[in-house]
């Protein structure tokens, strides 16, 4: 006991030596330096020590500290709502491991939160490494990018090539956007519940997109103070989609519809994989260039993958790359979970907007694939419309199992990919049309 | 005269509604010419092309031992 008393005593006086050593070495040198530590008294050691402990940093915050933007903030900022915040990413911890909700995400995005909110340390400050991370990457828009790319490289357009029109329904998932945006600055003017401006209302709304890097993709773009809350938002609702969607496709079908079966899709030719990448990007090239990066990076994953002669390659992007990135944009998200800035009225707007968003997207879907059949030719059905709001592939396995729920023999999986991949690039057409609205 | 958010947003919802729906229905139109076109002019060759020596390991197993019992033979012959 007395040997361990000492050793804490002795691993104090080290710790209060290395850090009265470290101012010492930023006074102006020469070979010989003059050491101005001075001797202290063991009671003063001791007191400072505490003085810069976690606990009293909590309990009665340093009045002088600022945020990670430099400003100044309020107490309970620093205090209690870092609390408040660490037991938040614990929630997001338990939401990943006990619930299987994208842990791939949730995890490295909690963990970040987590770290972000540690007093002193400063690790989401500009000097800290998720703070380095988030201008590494985020603020400049790369990770989202090269997750794309990776997306590209696991994404298989045959469904959609072998029936082109379920792209309709990719295309009507994308109301999920626009009509939050106008209900978002529709009740930023008339009501005092919001007060969003018109791009911080369509940061938000993109969240009904259903497409995370889409979501980063524009919030870093157009409004970084809500990112935070964005993502989380956009990848929780992600994950959420079994739980949102179901309610809605079957409140909007009819039995006999949900129950009509559909032609077995036909082999694509290898050629026409091959040729798709390079049209729709010629296609976004000609009309909006302004979503090129993401498209581009999307079908150049892809444009690889099909080609069949760099494995190397595309392996490295749909495995390792996407992997590595999905690590860094994690932690980068997180550092935005500092208490000063997700403790704040808007993140819960934005939580009960981005809910919103997704909804109105399903519904869309499934009320787009219901027009469709008024029309000739052959029958979609209209549980396949809910995919169309990317989640790639959580959305399709719904359609899939919801479809089974009534008819065990009727395997909607490989139809509902079609909407699925269109959903993606409708979601970034649309981010590219926020974009060039803004620019 | 304050501009009317909710008159921007739903301009912001024709053009990008707008926008969506017709990259998508050009797309779907040029899929359909594609796959017209490469079914004309690049069709799949249809199964796998005949191998005329599919197994060429049995035979020449087969002459291997011939040869070498006629050689035993042979040999057996000249002692």
């Amino acid at each position: 006991m007395k040997i361990f008393l000492l050793s804490i005593v002795s691993v104090f006086m080290l710790m209060t030596s290395a850090y009265a050593g470290g101012h010492a070495a930023a006074e102006p040198l020469s070979a010989h330096q003059e050491e101005d530590y001075e001797a202290k008294g063991m009671g003063e050691m001791i007191g400072n020590f505490f003085a810069s402990t976690g606990i009293v940093a909590l309990v009665s915050p340093d009045e002088n500290e600022l945020s990670s933007h430099g400003e100044p903030m309020s107490d309970f900022h620093k205090g209690l709502g870092r609390v408040i915040m660490i037991l938040i990413t614990f929630l997001l911890f338990w939401l990943a491991i006990k619930k299987g909700f994208e842990p791939l995400l949730l995890l490295p995005i909690g963990f970040g939160g987590l770290l972000a909110n540690i007093p002193i340390a400063g690790i989401s400050g500009p000097d800290g490494f998720l703070g380095v991370l988030y201008e590494a990457g985020l603020a400049n828009q790369l990770f989202p990018i090269l997750i794309f790319m990776g997306v590209g490289a696991m994404t298989d357009f045959g469904p959609l090539l072998a029936n082109p029109k379920t792209a309709l329904l990719g295309g009507a998932a994308q109301f999920g956007i626009f009509g939050t945006l106008v209900g978002a600055v529709a009740l930023s003017e008339y009501t005092t519940l919001f007060d969003f401006t018109i791009k911080q209302a369509s940061a938000i709304s993109i969240i009904g997109g259903a497409d995370g890097p889409t979501s980063i993709f524009i919030a870093s773009a157009l409004a970084p103070e809500l990112l935070g809350a964005i993502a989380v938002a956009s990848y929780s609702y992600m994950a959420m989609v079994p739980i949102i969607q179901p309610p809605i496709m079957k409140a909007l079908t009819t039995d006999e519809e949900r129950k009509i079966k559909m032609v077995t899709l036909r082999q694509v030719s290898r050629l026409e994989k091959l040729v798709f990448p390079i049209m729709v990007l010629t296609l976004a090239i000609l009309v909006l260039p302004e979503a090129t990066p993401l498209i581009g990076a999307f079908m150049f994953g892809n444009f690889l993958k099909v080609s069949g002669v760099v494995d190397r390659l595309s392996d490295t992007m749909e495995n390792a790359l996407i992997n590595i990135i999905t690590i860094f944009l994690g932690l980068a998200v997180g550092s935005k979970l500092s208490a000063d800035q997700f403790l704040v009225a808007d993140t819960l707007a934005i939580l009960a907007l981005g809910i919103v968003a997704f909804s109105a997207g399903t519904a869309a879907g499934v009320i787009m694939a219901k027009i469709m059949n008024k029309f000739p030719g052959t029958k979609i059905n209209p549980l396949i419309g809910s995919a169309g709001v990317s989640a790639v592939p959580m959305a399709a396995r719904v359609s899939n199992k919801v479809g089974m729920e009534y008819d065990r023999s009727n395997i909607l999986l490989m139809h509902a990919m079609g909407p699925n991949v269109a959903g993606v690039i409708g979601s970034a057409v649309a981010a590219g049309v926020l974009l060039s609205i803004f620019s | 005269m304050e501009t009317n958010l909710v008159i921007e947003g739903l301009k912001f919802m024709v053009l990008g509604m707008g926008t969506v729906l017709i990259f998508l229905v050009v797309l779907i139109v040029l899929m359909n010419l594609q796959t017209k076109i490469i079914e004309r002019f690049f069709p799949e060759p249809k199964g796998a092309p005949d191998t005329p020596n599919a197994s060429p390991g049995t035979p020449q197993k087969d002459t291997k031992k011939i040869v070498a019992a006629i050689s035993a033979a042979i040999m057996h012959h000249k002692a």
